[in-house]
């Protein structure tokens, strides 16, 4: 090895010199000189590079890969849980005012509403269903009680049906249209705002099933 | 201080035991101040050094399961740190702080003065020649190491750090610059 290739060495990596180059600078004056400014000024460099390193680095740096190092089937089923949730909330169908009038209606006016009102005739009962476009076949059920009562600022023809899923109570309101099927649930109940072709009407029972059952039937021809 | 043995054993022992985590910041703990000082000279901003050395460590962490060589890890990080600097620089220019200005905290440098000097030496080489300057003093990675990093080859490598350290000891020590260098 001769000096220009030493020197060479030398700046490349000063630090790392191999055997030959050590064995050149034991012989050359002028390298060995060469090599101890070298290290010297490597030495200075490295001090002036190493700045501080900001307090509590290392615990932020790994600090902030908490989140990331959740799994990703974690991860993933968290965004689906979001994804489910805000399904619910916007599609859950809501409880209908109307509906939920409904309800209230069994739960504390419909005994008071029997006790008041005179009762009518079922020949009167079906004219007022066959106007509003709605059939009262007789595998509806036993119905126990027709009547009319005042409802949601109209009258309604108050029926109350034995039907094999339960007692069903129906609420015909000719006086009133509804744009859409509507349902509610609360206190044990369910009831589905049913429009037909002149008003709606409302269905009371203790199950889905026991309403869709009447639903039906009251659309049969 | 524990012994090389020990601290195997308990990196060995975390990953048997599942514990990624640990694994991890026992693989990359030692390096994070090298990394951060290297994020340091590319940015020139204590933040925007944090904020590069924050973006490796998560892409690595991301990346550790596909890592097969874990002994390698730091040239591994540092590979990541270029490449993140890289990218972000050739996507916003400005993260980089204008030439006449090295956000310095003075308590940051043993030699504030020392400091200003370097960085006006390190801002006069090429990108390649800071990037193998900084990965060899600061990383302590071998020619063939940094060749790696930078994708470059060894000899290429081995010019730029020879032309950084002529260009450095000119502005650090302009006497023994002139008289040492002579020649090459």
């Amino acid at each position: 090895m001769n000096c220009l290739e030493f020197r060479r060495a030398t700046l490349a990596d000063p630090r790392r010199l191999e055997a030959e180059a050590a064995s050149h600078a034991e012989h050359c004056a002028g390298c060995k000189e060469f090599l101890v400014q070298s290290l010297e000024t490597e030495s200075r460099l490295a001090g002036a590079l190493r700045v501080a390193v900001p307090e509590g680095l290392r615990a932020r740096l790994l600090d902030r890969t908490a989140a990331a190092r959740r799994p990703r089937w974690l991860a993933l089923a968290a965004s689906l849980l979001a994804a489910i949730a805000i399904a619910f909330a916007l599609g859950w169908p809501r409880n209908d005012a109307m509906a939920l009038a409904g309800i209230d209606f069994v739960m504390y006016e419909e005994a008071q509403a029997i006790a008041d009102a005179k009762p009518t005739d079922l020949a009167t009962l079906y004219r007022v269903a066959r106007e509003m476009g709605a059939s009262l076949p007789e595998q509806l059920g036993e119905m126990r009680y027709t009547g009319t009562c005042p409802f949601a600022g109209a009258t309604a023809h108050h029926v109350l049906v034995k039907t094999p899923l339960g007692k069903v109570t129906l609420l015909l309101i000719p006086e009133r249209s509804f744009p859409a099927r509507a349902f509610a649930s609360a206190h044990g109940l369910e009831a589905a705002i049913v429009p037909v072709r002149a008003g709606a009407i409302a269905i009371i029972g203790d199950s889905g099933r026991s309403i869709g059952r009447v639903e039906t039937l009251l659309k049969s021809t | 201080m524990p012994c090389k043995e020990t601290a195997t054993a308990g990196v060995l022992w975390s990953v048997l035991a599942g514990s990624k985590k640990t694994a991890f910041e026992s693989a990359v703990g030692g390096c994070l101040d090298d990394l951060y000082r290297y994020a340091y000279w590319l940015c020139r901003d204590r933040w925007q050094a944090e904020d590069l050395a924050q973006e490796t460590i998560l892409r690595a962490w991301r990346s550790w399961p596909g890592l097969r060589e874990h002994k390698a890890v730091k040239g591994w990080l540092f590979t990541i740190l270029y490449r993140e600097f890289a990218r972000s620089a050739s996507r916003r220019r400005p993260q980089t702080v204008s030439d006449e200005e090295l956000l310095m905290e003075p308590q940051d440098h043993v030699d504030p003065g020392l400091a200003l000097d370097l960085d006006r030496a390190l801002r006069g080489l090429g990108e390649d020649s800071r990037h193998a300057i900084l990965l060899q003093v600061l990383g302590g990675f071998t020619c063939a190491e940094i060749a790696v990093v930078l994708g470059s080859s060894q000899g290429a490598v081995m010019t730029r750090l020879t032309r950084a350290r002529q260009a450095l000891r000119r502005t650090l020590e302009p006497g023994e610059a002139e008289k040492g260098a002579k020649g090459i």
